[in-house]
């Protein structure tokens, strides 16, 4: 692809697409993420919803968006895309629109639906080799019912179906694993929080065809614990940590975009939100807390600067 | 709201009334308007839901009460008492609302403008509204208390309880100023206004808004109890922070300067803690308002 | 025009082919495959335009036709009994998008235990989702259904999608001689795909199937759509009218059978309802004076025809091949709900479950049936449900217990 027009913090878009009045959380990671990636993305664009937190971006008679929408359910966004993307080529072929009446297929989906009840279909949209962009914002549980945990939630966080002295007891699903496993396009990670390497991935989305994912960490002050204007450091706390790995899958080669040179202790995250607390009050769990930094450590381990 | 509702709920309980408490939920997240209810009488409760015409409103962000879409005064009429936690007097309010409904002000703790105040708003609404009815034992509404909040560190729960029993003793010269509405009677009744649905085709039925940026009506910004102010002289014009990473796009840049959208900034106040010479800061809601309403006395 | 022998399945893909659809999302279930092998082979062979995307499942294949649908083409789709109720949630979901297409279901019993036979639980499911429903009897009335469906679903009044059901086994699976109508000429019957205001296009931005919140506006979408649904019974009419004109077949939205001066009526559904004419025949020939009477759609259901048709009678036997679990025979309640109050119905109604998983309903049954039926009307007394089931079942199934080591003993 050409050379990215985000070169510098300066680049990135200063008027905003995304309308106004959602009535999101104060200080929703998933939707200071989406705002960033609409800037990129653009007006042109059919958002498939799946059912979460983001479904109540369009209440009637209100919608934030420029461009269209469409609400299926929660585990079939991806068949939604597939209906709208082939509508779309059908009637440009028989010439019923013109190209620049064309619009981009973009999934908005929760990890919730992402990782557990839409992953069958999102890797036959895989199969048949899709043209659009996925876009999970992972808030790492079913924030919208109230966080329960979901199969994105990590080792030891509390939820409120995960409410003993351990946390919960599973391990966060490997999206990006498990989506460059089925080799599309494009896989990325990226966060609301480091805006020009998430601007540049949406960018490079964009420039592509085939299924493109993208997952965004979100942070979650409802959901994870925290004063709502903590989101950002919260953020930039999950990159400097190496918990939330930037990275990008392309041409069969995942590769790191941001490669915290020395990772600041996980304990730094963990403290800022309630649902690691347990890990530090009444008494401190060293071995959950060691568990946590060695996984981390171990995926650094193996990755080369 | 939800918990100031359980607390009262559970007081009525304690105090051998029978009782129903419920919050309203709506898509709005945390930092929305939120209301709930509480129902309680000497027999089984059979009504349910939304209360159209309540006894006693209580009303803990009074920036909602002059919101019409908040709903505030709703069904107040000469028989209800609304009590609004305020800066503001009563006979103020009174005047302001134009309302037959009779006023009351709990006033508003100091330590709100810095948010640390607000975890308690709740049980102050609360013991204050316990007095009112003058159904409700101190001693009941202390136990509610406990029993609601047995999840939290007990100088959590003892500062709830200081609060309420303070709201519970300054409403002493109101006590039991709140009358149960007579039921609605069925001999003498507003005869509901049904209309034949017409039929509308699916041009017009179909559930499908035909614009954008629709959104921009609802005015977010009522969610907001803290205000960034920007500073424009300690503005160092970096590459947009506050506008990049505010999640609700309200901060846009105008002659490189950045703007809030106060309309939609729902006080989130993650610009204020990513701008990097400092040059938001937070004052709350009532605050701002106060300085408003002096600035505007100044001016006229 | 042309006749040929065509399975059901047949039949339905013909329709679709002829209705120039441009979309097709599938998922093979039996006995439905077949429809989506033959559209599949045709537009590979580039005997006909579209395309067919198999999806993997129902549940995302209805969305990909509801999605598909709101875009603004033409599709077709189809299924069967799991596979219906696999994409029940999007069922009544796409309903409620206003976007209209047709559904091919072809009954299959369901689960459990699972079978392969037909009855009518699967598309009953469906009844209250928004769907329109249109029942065939033969290979030809599922082709006709299935553009009439097109021209019913697609009309500005209605706009509601459309499922045409016809019978696993005994239709899907056999050959009947069926008319197939010229191409252009069922051109010129459905006219192209006019999507309204329904699109998403890069120009005229649009939000479609949003969240509402409370129980008023929600109210409005429902009731509008129950609005539109019963304005389907107006326009079908006025279809039926023009399709008669154009192809020389009337389908009502009730089919009667020697109803006018009958005394007592069959009335149930699907093709096990020629098994019912025959028997009429029978009978008649036996000097009965009875009809019967088959909705073809049963939504909207046509209350007042079936009314209309009903009244005067002394007796209905209503055939329900169907069976909601702690109330009986679906028809029957639905039935019984439009006749009460009308001082003209017949006072006796009789029960009857018959056909559950394909099992047969033998001529002699319907005979006996009939002699229930004038045995009620006579002695005031309207008898049991009954399910029809014979001695000989009934050892059989016994027989298989005692293979399934079911120690019948040790229990009694």
């Amino acid at each position: 692809m050409n050379e990215t027009q985000f070169k510098r913090m300066k680049d990135l878009p200063t008027t905003h697409l995304l309308g106004t009045g959602a009535p999101m959380c104060a200080g929703c990671g998933g939707l200071q993420a989406i705002n960033d990636i609409y800037d990129v993305l653009g007006e042109k664009t059919v958002f498939i919803n799946a059912a979460g937190c983001m479904t109540l971006l369009s209440i009637y008679p209100f919608t934030p968006f420029r461009g269209s929408w469409l609400y299926t359910a929660m585990a079939s966004a991806p068949a939604g895309a597939q209906g709208v993307r082939d509508a779309l080529d059908i009637l440009l072929a028989k010439k019923k629109i013109t190209p620049d009446e064309n619009l981009t297929t973009v999934v908005l989906a929760g990890d919730g639906s992402t990782s557990g009840m839409g992953l069958s279909a999102t890797s036959a949209a895989i199969d048949r080799n899709l043209d659009f962009i996925y876009i999970c914002y992972d808030n790492e549980g079913y924030g919208n019912t109230g966080q329960q945990y979901s199969s994105a939630t990590p080792h030891a966080a509390r939820t409120s179906t995960s409410t003993g002295s351990a946390g919960f007891s599973g391990f966060k699903k490997d999206l990006f694993a498990i989506w460059a496993a089925h080799k599309p396009t494009y896989v990325a990670t990226v966060i609301g929080a480091e805006p020009l390497d998430l601007a540049r991935k949406i960018e490079t989305a964009a420039s592509l065809t085939g299924p493109r994912f993208i997952i965004s960490l979100s942070p979650c002050p409802t959901g994870w614990g925290f004063d709502p204007q903590e989101t950002t450091y919260i953020g930039k706390l999950a990159v400097k940590t190496g918990i939330w790995p930037l990275k990008e899958y392309k041409d069969g080669k995942v590769s790191h975009t941001k490669n915290p040179h020395v990772r600041v202790p996980v304990e730094d995250y963990l403290l800022t939100q309630a649902r690691f607390k347990h890990l530090f009050e009444p008494k401190r769990n060293d071995k959950l807390i060691d568990e946590i930094q060695s996984k981390v450590d171990a995926y650094w381990a193996g990755i080369t600067p | 709201m939800k918990t100031a509702s359980r607390i009262l709920g559970s007081a009525f309980f304690n105090e051998g009334y029978e009782v129903q408490d419920a919050p309203r939920y709506g898509a709005e997240r945390r930092g929305a308007p939120i209301f709930a209810f509480v129902r309680a009488d000497n027999k089984a409760i059979d009504e349910r839901g939304v209360i159209t015409h309540p006894d006693l409103v209580i009303v803990a962000d009074d920036s909602l009460v002059t919101v019409p879409a908040a709903g505030v005064m709703q069904g107040l009429d000469e028989h209800a008492v609304l009590l609004i936690n305020s800066h503001v007097s009563a006979e103020t309010w009174q005047q302001r609302l134009n309302t037959k409904a009779q006023v009351l002000v709990l006033p508003i703790k100091d330590a709100m403008q810095n948010r640390a105040e607000l975890p308690y708003v709740s049980a102050a609404c609360v013991g204050a509204a316990a007095r009112l009815l003058g159904m409700i034992s101190q001693n009941a509404l202390v136990r509610a208390i406990d029993e609601e909040l047995s999840h939290l560190a007990a100088d959590k729960i003892n500062t709830n309880r200081t609060r309420a029993i303070e709201a519970f003793e300054l409403m002493t010269t109101h006590e039991n100023c709140i009358q149960q509405r007579p039921s609605v009677s069925a001999l003498d009744y507003q005869q509901p206004e049904w209309v034949e649905l017409p039929f509308e085709d699916a041009r017009i039925s179909a559930p499908t808004i035909h614009a954008s940026l629709t959104s921009v009506e609802v005015k977010t910004g009522l969610w907001r109890t803290m205000r960034p102010v920007i500073e424009y002289d300690r503005c160092n014009h970096c590459w947009w922070i506050c506008s990049s990473t505010c999640p609700h796009n309200v901060i846009s840049v105008e002659d490189n300067s950045p703007v809030i959208d106060y309309d939609h900034c729902v006080g989130c106040l993650v610009c204020v803690a990513q701008c990097p010479p400092h040059a938001i800061k937070a004052i709350s809601e009532a605050e701002a308002k106060q300085s408003a309403v002096e600035q505007a006395g100044e001016t006229t | 025009m042309t006749r040929k022998l065509l399975t059901g399945n047949g039949a339905a893909a013909w329709a679709a082919r002829l209705a120039q659809i441009d979309y097709v999302p599938a998922f093979p279930i039996t006995p439905q495959t077949e429809i989506i092998e033959t559209l599949s082979h045709w537009i590979d062979n580039g005997d006909m335009p579209g395309k067919l995307v198999t999806l993997e499942s129902e549940h995302s294949m209805i969305t990909a036709a509801g999605a598909a649908a709101s875009t603004g083409v033409r599709t077709f789709t189809a299924t069967s009994s799991q596979g219906l109720l696999y994409g029940m949630e999007m069922i009544y979901t796409v309903a409620g998008w206003r976007a209209p297409f047709v559904l091919i279901n072809v009954s299959r019993a369901l689960a459990s235990p699972v079978t392969l036979e037909p009855d009518h639980n699967d598309v009953l499911a469906a009844r209250d989702s928004g769907f329109l429903q249109i029942h065939c009897a033969t290979c030809q009335e599922v082709l006709d259904a299935t553009l009439i469906a097109y021209r019913l679903g697609e009309d500005e009044r209605v706009r509601l999608p459309v499922i045409v059901n016809e019978d696993g086994f005994y239709l899907s699976f056999t050959r009947e001689p069926v008319t197939l109508p010229n191409s252009d000429e069922v051109k010129d019957f459905l006219g192209e795909f006019d999507a309204q205001n329904m699109h998403f296009s890069a120009s005229s931005p649009a939000s479609q199937a949003v969240a509402v919140l409370g129980g008023s506006p929600y109210s409005y979408f429902r009731y509008e759509c129950h609005l539109a649904a019963e304005k389907a019974l107006v326009v079908y009419d006025e279809i039926r009218d023009e399709f008669e004109q154009r192809f020389g077949r009337k389908y009502d939205a009730v089919e009667s059978y020697h109803t006018d001066d009958a005394d007592y009526v069959f009335f149930m559904m699907g093709c096990f309802a020629t098994k019912a004419k025959a028997a009429v025949d029978g009978l008649r020939a036996a000097g009965w004076k009875i009809g019967l009477l088959r909705p073809r759609l049963l939504r909207p259901y046509p209350a007042q025809a079936i009314r209309q048709l009903l009244t005067g009678k002394k007796g209905v036997a209503v055939i329900d091949q169907n069976l909601s679990m702690g109330k009986g025979g679906i028809l029957h309640s639905e039935l019984t709900s439009v006749l009460y109050g009308d001082k003209n119905a017949p006072s006796i109604l009789i029960s009857f479950i018959g056909g559950l998983g394909g099992r047969d309903i033998s001529q002699e049954e319907f005979f006996e049936m009939a002699k229930q039926l004038k045995q009620a009307t006579v002695e005031g007394i309207t008898p049991a449900p009954r399910l029809l089931y014979t001695a000989d079942e009934l050892r059989q199934i016994h027989k298989l217990q005692a293979i399934a080591h079911v120690e019948r003993e040790a229990y009694e």
